[in-house]
This record gives structure tokens, sequence and C-alpha cells, in this order.
């Protein structure tokens, strides 16, 4: 927040005249629609320009609520300047934050901006962004206030996807959640009962609001929250892909040609030697038992699978169980090629099976 | 000023916690306490933690003026519990306190540290109530009913002996 402050402060007072000309169309509708012409702009721009102290603040906010490129925001700045609103704001003096003394004051002044600005944000989607703009000026002063205000008092933190109770507390819809699983169906404020169709929905206006006026907040939890079900998600990954890998060897199953050909190419010496019966090399004799296996019954795509997968972990541990290096490559290319005759041939059965 | 001190301490907790791996929001919630205790202290407490557990506290309480309690410093074990807020924080004395709502082994019997504790309560509010047992004591719901009889049959009796103890083990 420090940071913005410090890059956003620098252009302000030299470019306030340079840059009338670049209100934007849809900023120029909005204002005429709100009975503002060009000229007004300007003048309430250059007035409301003498008060250098607020207008430091109003800034830093309106940046923190519409996150927009500098341009941008230097129009609605503009905007907040001329709105009528500011010249209200000097009631909540900013001093006033930093006495301790006069906390009856600020509680009496605080629920109604709150209120005043909870509506105007309402009505910021019909008016487009002038209200909202001119309310984010009424707030300013309060932001810290704000921000204990719409905070939930479960997390602590700015309400993420705030739920209202039937007694009118907002928190975080999750922390409400666990709240109500662990503690009980109460209002974790007010000890209420409350009911639990009321605890999953959202409250639109106060997400929206809280959206408008913590945009890094809630931009920092949202980005938390989809690390966090990236984590839980986590041991997904490796199981689809073991299903891919399962999809993929249905597939071979199913689609024989290409694998046949090139476990001809291969070794054929080897499918010929397992088809006549076990031989002396430790691989096909592995395979011979398993081929035989195979012919009592017609298995299922599944059970294919996972007999090629047991099979070629047979082999390998096999073929890693001996001693000599070179033996070890042949009978690894020996073992390859003996799964992929053997899904050859569970294909071929399971076809011939079939109409039968 | 003070909006922008704050919101940077603040922001600035927060992210150092997040940055290692995941923190649980328990963790993240104590964290944020902690900042909010340093930035605003209940009056005659202070609270922070022990060493690198986060979960583990230590707290003190002033004895407030006007009770027999007074002028004493009272040490307090928190032990946060790893499914905080939802379940309360167990709070021990460590200092020894002659208290009807204390007992020997120096835990404090609170409604709100038990069945009425809500997730929305934070530790400076059970520090706020802990220090109102000081000057308003339970007799009617003792933990030790010795001192509570005492309490309501000769009160001056009552704090005189408590603030025997308090000048004996608390200052």
């Amino acid at each position: 927040m420090v940071g913005e402050e410090s890059k956003q402060s620098p252009p302000n007072p030299k470019n306030g005249k340079k840059n009338e000309s670049m209100f934007s169309p849809r900023f120029k509708s909005v204002a005429e629609m709100a009975g503002w012409d060009e000229e007004a702009l300007l003048i309430a721009s250059l007035v409301v320009e003498d008060t250098p102290d607020r207008d430091f603040k109003q800034k830093k906010r309106s940046d923190l609520q519409f996150k927009t490129p500098p341009t941008n925001s230097r129009r609605k700045r503009r905007a907040q300047r001329k709105s009528p609103v500011s010249a209200s704001v000097p009631v909540l003096d900013f001093d006033e934050d930093e006495t301790s003394g006069e906390e009856s004051g600020k509680k009496k002044i605080e629920p109604k901006t709150n209120a005043d600005e909870k509506k105007e944000l309402g009505k910021k989607e019909l008016s487009g962004q002038k209200t909202g703009v001119s309310s984010s000026s009424s707030c300013l002063p309060c932001m810290d206030k704000l921000r204990d205000e719409l905070s939930c008092a479960i997390c602590l933190e700015i309400c993420f996807e705030p739920s209202t109770t039937s007694c009118g507390h907002s928190f975080c819809k999750k922390c409400l959640r666990s709240a109500a699983d662990k503690c009980g169906k109460r209002c974790p404020k007010c000890r209420q009962l409350i009911s639990n169709g009321r605890s999953c929905t959202v409250n639109t206006v106060l997400w929206n609001t809280i959206q408008l006026l913590f945009p890094q907040e809630v931009e920092a939890r949202k980005v938390s929250v989809t690390h966090n079900s990236r984590e839980t998600e986590h041991p997904s990954p490796p199981r689809r892909s073991h299903y891919n890998a399962r999809n993929w060897s249905i597939q071979a199953l199913n689609n024989p040609e290409g694998e046949r050909q090139s476990v001809r190419r291969e070794s054929h010496r080897e499918v010929r030697n397992r088809s006549v019966g076990p031989s002396g090399t430790i691989s096909s004799s592995v395979g011979g038992d398993v081929s035989v296996r195979m012919r009592r019954r017609v298995p299922g795509q599944d059970e294919d699978a996972a007999l090629a997968l047991r099979l070629q972990r047979e082999e390998f541990m096999e073929v890693f169980r001996g001693s000599d290096e070179q033996y070890r490559r042949s009978s690894l290319a020996l073992a390859r090629a003996n799964l992929r005759a053997m899904a050859t041939r569970a294909a071929n059965t399971r076809i011939r099976g079939r109409p039968t | 000023m003070n909006s922008t001190g704050m919101s940077a301490l603040g922001g600035g907790g927060g992210r150092s916690w997040s940055s290692t791996t995941s923190v649980s929001a328990s963790g993240k919630r104590i964290q944020k306490e902690m900042t909010d205790l340093n930035m605003d202290p209940p009056s005659d407490c202070s609270a922070g933690p022990k060493g690198d557990n986060l979960y583990h506290w230590v707290a003190t309480i002033i004895g407030p003026p006007g009770t027999p309690y007074q002028g004493g410093i009272f040490f307090l074990d928190i032990t946060f519990p790893s499914d905080y807020p939802f379940k309360p924080p167990k709070v021990v004395f460590k200092t020894r306190i002659y208290h009807c709502n204390v007992d020997s082994t120096g835990n404090a019997s609170l409604d709100i540290l038990k069945d009425s504790w809500s997730p929305a309560l934070t530790i400076s509010k059970v520090l706020l109530a802990v220090r109102s047992i000081f000057t308003n004591p339970d007799p009617y719901n003792p933990v030790i009913p010795g001192i509570a009889h005492l309490y309501l049959a000769d009160r001056a009796k009552h704090d005189e002996l408590a603030a025997e103890w308090t000048l004996r083990f608390a200052s």
C-alpha cells in the first residue's frame, strides 16, 4: 500500500490540467447523465485541486478501489475531486484517527457513512462510475473503520464471499460454515440460532462492496484460495496420468494393427517361440505362463491392462535380478516384445470370444 | 498515517506467513491477532508468543486498582488448539492467585473458555474477561468453594488474604 502511494503521488499535481482532454467518452456520457458537462468537470477539478492534503488520500483510495492503469485512475481521481461529496469530508477529519479520546464522536459518524457508502455502491451498477467514485471519497477517512467493519470476526480478515446470518451478522462463507460445523449452529457474534440454508448464500451486495473497496486483499485471498485448492487437488494428476496410461494400453489392445507390426519387426522369433511353448529364456517362460492363463477365459479390458502391467513389472524384476549387463539389455527388449504380443493375443481372443 | 502503518504491518505479516508454504487458518488468525494486539493492546494486559511457537503464548495482567490484586503482575499461559478459533484457547494462571474462580493449578473457570466460547472472540477479549474476574469474582460458580464462602461471608477478610497473596506471589 505504501509503495502504491509513493508510486501514484508524483503525477497528480502537474497533470491535473494537462489531461482534461483525456476524459473517456464513457466517462463523459456518465457525467452527462449526472448533469455534468465537460466544462463543469474541468472547473470542479480545478476547484478541488486546491486541497492538496485530502487529494493525497483520495488518490490512494481510488487506486485501491479500481485496479486500473494510471491514466484511467487519474480520470477517476478527478471525478472524486469534483464530486460534491468530497465537500462533506472535512466532517470526518483525518486527524481523528490519531486521537484516541473521541471514541463516541467517531462511532456516531461511522455507521452513517457506512450505510451511505453501501447504498451508493449498490446504485453504482445503474449509474456508472460516478456514484461509485464519489462514494469512495466519502469513506476515505474511515477506511480503517471500514476495514474493521467489513472484516470477518472469525478469520479477522476482510470477508471473503461474505454470508449474512439471519441475525444480521456477516462472516466469510467458509468461516461461517466451519463455525457451524465445529461450534454449533449459533451466530459467533450474538449466539442466536442460525439456519443452515442461509449460511450458504453469499451476500452479493456486501461482497461486491468489499471487492470494490479492498481489491488487493480480495485478490490476495483469491490467489491463496486457488493455491490451496490446487494443493488439495494435487493427488489427481498422477491418477489421471495413470488413467491415461491405462487408456492407452486399452487402445493398444483394441487396435493392435500397429502394435502387431512393431512386434513382428522387433522380435519375430520370440513370439513364435512362446506360442510353441516355454523356452529356456526367462521372459518367454513368463509370457507362456500368462498366455495359458489367458486362454482359460476371456478377460475384460481392465483386466487385460492390469495383467499387462503386472506382467511388465514381473519382467522388469526378473530382468534386474540378473547380473549380466548385456543380457539384461536384450531381455528388456524381449520383455517388451512379449508384452506387445500378449496384448495382441488378448485382444484377438476377446474379439473371437465376443460373438459366442 | 496511522492507517498506512497498520495495513503495511498487517499485510507484511500476512505475506511473510503465506510465503512459507501453506499456513493453516489458525496460524493466520493467531498471527493477525498478534499484530492487532501490538497495535492496540487492551489496558493493563499484554500477550505474545512465548518463543517460536505461535500456538503458545504468555500473557500478563496487571491487578486492577481498587481490588485486592492491585499492584500484582499475573502471568498466564495461553495455548491455542490447532483448530483455533473454533475451539477455545487454554488459559492458565502461572502466578498463584487467591481467587474463588481460579483453581490451585491456575485454571480460570470462565464460561467463555468452555461452553460459551465463540470463534468471534479474540485473545484480547479473553484477557479482558480474565481481568474482569479480578474486579468481579463469581462466588456462585466457584472452583474453590472455601474462598467463595469467605468472599460472601467476610469480604474484608477475603480481600486481606487476596492482597497478601498478591504481595507474596505477584509482585
